[in-house]
């Protein structure tokens, strides 16, 4: 018995105090706010205070990490703005995990959370648990992935095949309409990846010079992806560009020297500050940007106008990328700076 | 009833009782409140039924593969393919069921149950006639198993998410007459296996026979046990934990995929081991498991609700996990010198 109760006792105690140490800075959540009821149709009362979680894929993707920072800005400015107290609570799971997820949306709600801002890893698990969060009273926005069969209000992003379009299209721009290409293409599992796949191949069949030799999964890190170019490379000398469906591989820098940009071109979503050294060496000309923090910071004010203000907000609000090439590295690398990210290159800003 | 009590103090579990309660009061202590959103009644954040019921939720998908894990472990093994037998399960039948087409109610959840608690059997008893049959380290055997089966679910599934039939969520998300939005038959089914595990490791022949294979091997094989049975055994318990925990999660969450439960063959064995398991084995308990999985969840729970940044739960819960069992066994060893010092100075005095 003694035994038992030292073994728990000390993984509570280090857990507590592991977590005191964290600190409860940042993102830290007041959940003894709640929504405040409202007549419909009225704006909420001054001072009125929301607590709104948000829930994106993973910790661990920087992407995630600049929706937070919008959302956490959106806050402040909205605070400041209309007189009432809006705080996000984090409550992304550190890794992909739909089920994961589900659970976070119901502790959210038991917190007394005002509202739910969520980018899904798997719409089918955690469309009832969204479902039952609307039930309880607390609305719910998605962003970057949907649930579009939840009650979910409203969705945020881009829409996926039109994105695989464009990367493809301009993909055949760079490489004169022929060539071979391989799509770079993420976790397997993921269904808005899955449909920029689709995209890819769509706009690609409009384009009978380029054949695509194959679709590569890889653990989305940035050093798997990397690898998983380089091995590709190997396997077929003869590609000649690189449809990217996610940034992920241009986030290390290896390619920088084991691409030659006059054999390779590639076209990429995402422009994130690791990737700018690709546009400007030319092995990715073109990239197309999601602004990623606008996830944040749209997501949160689209759910303060439809909690605080009552107003009929968009069921999709399309988010456009950002075409990303030589021309406006500068003013994009000044707007990531902007937007919270402390890893841009200096000779970018200066561009 | 003072031997009751004497009884239930001296019991292996007692402690981790103790500090889970102990963490719920402070949790309770600290929590804050909010208006209930229906009611407008102050409620505790922590202290509500929505949480707490939650809470055991989120343990009892864990809780049901650690019991099974525990058996396995208490014989001296590991079983690293849980999570993976978890996706296979869950996979195999909802293709089944999208495979057959409509049936009534009870037909679909008793046939969603057969296949999914099968196919964890199957996977069991193929890791265990793995592990006897090549006679490598079961390790070494569950370790390729975990990537095969997530392999197959992996193909099988052509990467897709299968929804279930509404009529296992229906089970699964069954109120039982507590009112919307409480959930509670992952966290009675969990109960009522870890009363189940617990008759079975201490009541049952098998039970005694799996302590000691993991206790002492040579003196089991001299005292004329059936190794091989008792290997395959605790592996095909330990699938079909796995199985039922699948069939579980896929009804409550409503969805199947390759890619569920990876990585959780870790919290499963972290929830034995700070359960009281050896991994050396001989030493576990089907309580200890449960309550386990409850503690490392509640770990995590606590990180939310005293607003701690959730970009830290790693770091808590590994080293909560390391350091609560390095130093156990820091003090068990300790305790070990303290005794042999003390019986060499007997014959002295």
């Amino acid at each position: 018995m003694v035994r038992m109760t030292r073994r728990a006792a000390l993984a509570i105690t280090v857990g507590l105090a592991i977590t005191a140490c964290g600190g409860g800075g940042e993102g830290a959540a007041d959940s003894r706010t709640a929504a405040q009821p409202a007549t419909p149709g009225a704006a909420g009362p001054a001072g009125a205070k929301y607590t709104i979680a948000v829930i994106a894929k993973s910790s661990n993707n920087p992407v995630f990490q600049a929706a937070r920072t919008g959302a956490e800005a959106a806050a402040k400015e909205l605070s400041a703005k209309h007189g009432i107290d809006v705080q996000i609570a984090w409550l992304t799971p550190p890794t992909e995990d739909g089920q994961i997820q589900a659970q976070r949306i119901q502790q959210a709600v038991n917190d007394g959370a005002s509202a739910i801002l969520i980018s899904c890893s798997d719409a089918g698990k955690v469309t009832g648990a969204i479902n039952d969060a609307v039930a309880r009273g607390v609305p719910v926005m998605t962003f970057d992935s949907d649930a579009p069969q939840s009650q979910r209000f409203a969705y945020y992003g881009v829409d996926d095949i039109k994105t695989g379009n464009a990367v493809m299209a301009e993909l055949a721009t760079l490489m004169g309409g022929k060539g071979k290409i391989g799509i770079l293409a993420g976790n397997q599992n993921a269904p808005n990846l899955q449909k920029r796949v689709q995209g890819v191949k769509e706009e690609a069949a409009k384009s009978p010079g380029i054949q695509i030799v194959g679709t590569f999964n890889h653990v989305e890190t940035p050093q798997d992806a990397a690898a998983e170019v380089t091995r590709v490379g190997n396997a077929y000398p003869d590609i000649q560009g690189w449809a990217m469906i996610g940034g992920w591989a241009l986030f290390t820098q290896s390619l920088l020297t084991d691409l030659d940009p006059n054999r390779v071109k590639i076209a990429s979503v995402d422009a994130l500050p690791a990737q700018l050294a690709y546009v400007d060496k030319g092995i990715a000309p073109v990239l197309l940007a999601q602004p990623v923090y606008q996830w944040g910071h749209v997501g949160v004010t689209t759910v303060i106008d439809k909690i605080h203000f009552k107003k009929d907000v968009p069921t999709i609000i399309p988010m456009e990328l950002v075409k990303v090439t030589k021309a406006n590295l500068g003013e994009w690398a000044r707007q990531l700076k902007e937007w919270g990210f402390n890893d841009v290159p200096e000779a970018y800003l200066k561009l | 009833m003072r031997l009751f009590v004497r009884r239930l103090f001296a019991s292996q579990e007692i402690g981790l009782v103790l500090v889970l309660v102990l963490v719920t009061v402070t949790l309770t202590t600290l929590a804050g409140s909010h208006p209930d959103r229906q009611t407008g009644e102050t409620v505790n954040n922590f202290w509500n039924s929505y949480t707490l019921i939650q809470t055991a939720t989120d343990a009892s998908f864990f809780a049901v593969m650690a019991i099974g894990a525990t058996i396995v472990i208490i014989s001296g093994g590991i079983d690293l393919s849980v999570g993976s037998i978890y996706a296979l399960s869950g996979v195999a039948m909802a293709l089944f069921l999208r495979a057959t087409g409509e049936m009534s109610p009870v037909a679909t959840t008793l046939t969603g149950l057969f296949v999914c608690v099968g196919v964890g059997l199957a996977c069991g008893l193929i890791n265990g006639a793995l592990v006897v049959g090549l006679r490598v380290h079961p390790f070494i055997i569950t370790l390729g198993t975990m990537w095969v089966l997530r392999g197959i679910a992996f193909v099988a599934t052509k990467a897709e998410s299968i929804l279930v039939p509404a009529p296992l969520t229906a089970v699964t998300k069954a109120s039982l007459g507590l009112g919307g939005g409480l959930y509670p038959v992952p966290m009675l089914t969990m109960l009522a296996l870890t009363v189940l595990g617990a008759i079975y490791l201490t009541r049952t022949t098998m039970g005694r026979r799996i302590f000691a294979f993991g206790g002492n091997l040579e003196a089991s094989r001299f005292a004329g046990l059936s190794l091989s049975r008792i290997q395959i055994g605790v592996f095909a318990v330990s699938g079909l934990t796995a199985g039922l925990a699948a069939f579980l999660g896929a009804g409550f969450y409503g969805s199947v995929s390759s890619g569920d439960a990876q990585g959780y063959e870790l919290y499963v064995i972290a929830s034995a081991v700070v359960g009281g398991a050896s991994l050396l084995g001989g030493k576990g308990s089907a309580l200890g498991a449960m309550l386990g999985a409850l503690l490392i969840v509640l770990i995590r729970q606590s990180i939310r609700t005293l607003h701690f940044d959730q970009n830290y739960e790693w770091i808590v819960i590994g080293c909560a996990i390391i350091i609560a069992v390095v130093v156990d066994q820091w003090s068990t060893r300790l305790t070990a010198r303290r005794l042999s010092q003390l019986a060499q100075r007997a014959p002295a005095a």
